[in-house]
């Protein structure tokens, strides 16, 4: 009878319940939103950052990996002091810079990463193979795009200009051995990866023996932080960068959204919670009668103030229900505008849907449906009955 | 060039060398002199790595950075110096990044483009309007970003207000049908809420514009504080306002207008008894009995 009682009140203003339970809708949407963009963006970076179990990264003094030209000198004797380092089982330098490369009359510029490609952690095969060779390359789709060139063909490219000489520089002939998807970089980027000696060879002087980065991998079950201090130790003139270093340093620059995503979720909720606290209120002021009636015929308070509490949560319910939905597609909607930041890696998801963050969302929304229907019905319930009930008959 | 000049501002230590050669000067933004707790006439080394060997130089100004948003995330610091000692410092030889070259006007601009596009090989000119609006996407994709949330805060304050007004009108149903009773016309009744419904739009507006003010200053106090810049972070407009009370007031006028013509149209007998409620509400079994 509590349910049927709830559902009577609720259907006696059809209009009245429908607007509310919209509008906790798309509260709820927005909550469900603002949780997913608190929780999504750093996810997505850590899942990123350890998709292939490189728990540490090196990069030049006072930078974040890549966040400079700067690059870091006498990388051969930095990756023999890092192997001296127990529990560290792997290390992949990283040098970047930039391609030119000419078919026919046309000169495409590319990113390119020089790496170790039996330990490289930057890119995943999607077709052909990982360079073998010295002067083998693999490439983005983009880049296959831009070019044309397939698998197999042989490139004529470089890695700078001579302006005096009016000539490219670091000239090479490189084959193409596969195609690649690089984790770390935008959508839309023309990327090449190839052997480091071989960019470093192209790069010149400037870049002898150089790398922009070092990613380590840790044995599984060592400690972080320990081979985090020792590399710090042994390498003073490098910046070590965890993990968890990388996520809070990233955490500080993009901590707006994250405040955005609290205080936009603080908000919706109070819409809610407000909506839902009016409708119940003005519903019990117009109960008065009805509610002490029952209270006079022997229903106990406890039950009374129930069956309002329920009629709150019934619209949070539905509403919550309606927007989870609706969060999702607005979701879908924000993330594709969040993801054109240039140079944002593709990877990277600023709404990513966890069932935790849904659970959360429809526990908050529950607990202020509650909250909402605790105070006017309790209110409501504790009237006295004998003077309600003639103030009512007089009206 | 700017990570030699980072790795140089960090590299900075008080000089107890002695000098090579008359020291140059150079300036540091109030950042980097706020942290390092550098002061005007401070002697500096400067280096190319951190530790290593550098130039003396002294500290002739602390700048104040523009309100550019480009660099509200970026916690470095900067430092500004002679060109001539930055290539040696660093070894670029006589190499710089680019070049900022002032024309007489539009037209000159277009034909320097040309030419110098038309005789560069590896590096090209642009104009300085198109590399703002490059530099800028970021701040473009953010804009686009608070668009898209407002228009669904926008759409749950829609929502609200009217089931806000909707309450407020039905609550008065009793004085509606007194007042129908007594042989005032409904359109006179109409107009009295959607008269009531816009005070309460109106005042609800001034309310809401005032605590966006204030919410404007203190986003602006926290976010100023947080990345250190003089950006304005929330800007209440002439055009805000007006959009918001316009809004507000079109909403409540509306929902004050559908909520009077529903109850003007029932039976004032039944709006007085509660009677039109019963009508439609089919009470469980259990109750009826």
């Amino acid at each position: 009878m509590l349910f049927h009682l709830a559902w009577a009140t609720l259907t006696r203003h059809r209009s009245r319940t429908l607007l509310a339970t919209l509008g906790v809708a798309v509260s709820a949407a927005m909550l469900l939103d603002m949780v997913m963009l608190a929780s999504g963006m750093r996810t997505s970076l850590r899942n990123l950052l350890l998709s292939k179990g490189f728990q540490l990264r090196l990069a030049p003094k006072g930078t974040l990996p890549f966040d400079t030209d700067a690059t870091i000198p006498d990388a051969s004797n930095v990756i023999r002091v890092v192997r001296t380092i127990p529990d560290v089982t792997a290390i992949s330098p990283v040098l970047g810079g930039q391609i030119h490369v000419t078919i026919g009359a046309r000169t495409t510029t590319a990113t390119a990463l020089g790496v170790e490609p039996a330990v490289q952690g930057d890119f995943e095969i999607t077709q052909g193979r990982t360079p073998a060779a010295m002067n083998e390359l693999v490439a983005s789709d983009d880049f296959l795009r831009a070019t044309g060139a397939r698998i197999g063909d042989t490139l004529s490219a470089a890695a700078g200009y001579d302006p005096q000489l009016r000539s490219f520089t670091g000239r090479r002939t490189l084959v193409l051995v596969g195609r690649a998807h690089f984790l770390y970089m935008p959508a839309e980027q023309r990327a090449v990866g190839l052997p480091i000696a071989t960019l470093q060879g192209m790069r010149g002087a400037d870049a002898r023996d150089r790398a922009s980065l070092f990613m380590i991998r840790v044995r599984d079950g060592a400690d972080v932080d320990t081979v985090l201090h020792r590399l710090q130790a042994a390498l003073p003139t490098v910046t070590a960068v965890s993990t968890e270093t990388a996520m809070r340093q990233v955490d500080e620059r993009l901590s707006y959204f994250r405040q955005l995503a609290f205080i936009l979720g603080a908000v919706s909720l109070a819409v809610g919670f407000l909506l839902v606290t009016t409708l119940v209120t003005v519903s019990v002021n117009e109960r008065l009668g009805e509610i002490v009636v029952m209270r006079a015929i022997g229903v106990a308070r406890r039950r009374v103030v129930l069956q309002i509490v329920v009629e709150g949560v019934a619209i949070m319910l539905v509403g919550a229900l309606a927007g989870l939905a609706l969060g999702l597609v607005t979701a879908r909607y924000l993330n594709s505008i969040l993801a054109s930041f240039p140079g944002l890696p593709a990877a990277i998801d600023f709404f990513l849907f966890e069932p935790r963050d849904a659970w959360g969302a429809l526990a908050l929304l529950t607990a202020a449906g509650i909250l909402a229907g605790v105070y006017p019905s309790w209110r409501g319930a504790s009237l006295p009955i004998a003077t309600t009930l003639r103030e009512e008959a007089v009206g | 060039m700017l990570a030699a000049l980072l790795i140089a501002a960090f590299s900075q230590s008080i000089d107890s060398t002695p000098a090579r050669r008359p020291p140059r000067t150079i300036a540091i933004d109030e950042r980097l002199a706020a942290d390092a707790h550098i002061k005007l006439g401070d002697r500096l080394v400067v280096s190319m790595t951190p530790g290593g060997v550098g130039d003396s130089v002294i500290v002739s100004a602390i700048v104040r950075r523009r309100a550019d948003p480009s660099e509200v995330a970026r916690a470095e610091y900067r430092a500004v110096m002679h060109l001539d000692e930055l290539q040696s410092l660093i070894g670029y030889g006589d190499r710089v990044d680019r070049f900022a070259v002032a024309t007489r006007g539009g037209v000159a601009a277009d034909s320097a483009i040309r030419r110098v596009n038309d005789v560069a090989f590896g590096f090209q000119a642009f104009r300085s309007r198109d590399i703002a609006v490059e530099t800028s996407r970021t701040f473009l994709v953010v804009s686009r970003f608070h668009r898209a949330i407002g228009v669904i805060t926008i759409v749950a304050s829609a929502i609200f207000l009217l089931c806000i007004m909707l309450l407020k009108v039905d609550e008065r149903r009793r004085d509606v049908a007194a007042l129908r009773l007594l042989g005032i016309s409904s359109r006179s009744i109409v107009r009295s809420v959607m008269v009531e419904a816009a005070l309460v739009a109106g005042v609800g507006s001034a309310v809401g514009v005032a605590l966006g003010w204030v919410a404007a200053q203190l986003i602006n106090w926290h976010y100023r504080g947080v990345y250190r810049t003089p950006l304005a972070f929330a800007l209440v407009t002439p055009g805000i306002v007006a959009l918001a009370v316009i809004l507000s007031l079109v909403l409540g006028l509306v929902a004050g207008l559908l909520a009077a013509r529903r109850l003007v149209h029932m039976p004032a007998l039944e709006l007085l008894t509660g009677r039109h409620e019963d009508r439609r509400t089919t009470l469980p079994a259990a109750v009826q009995t």
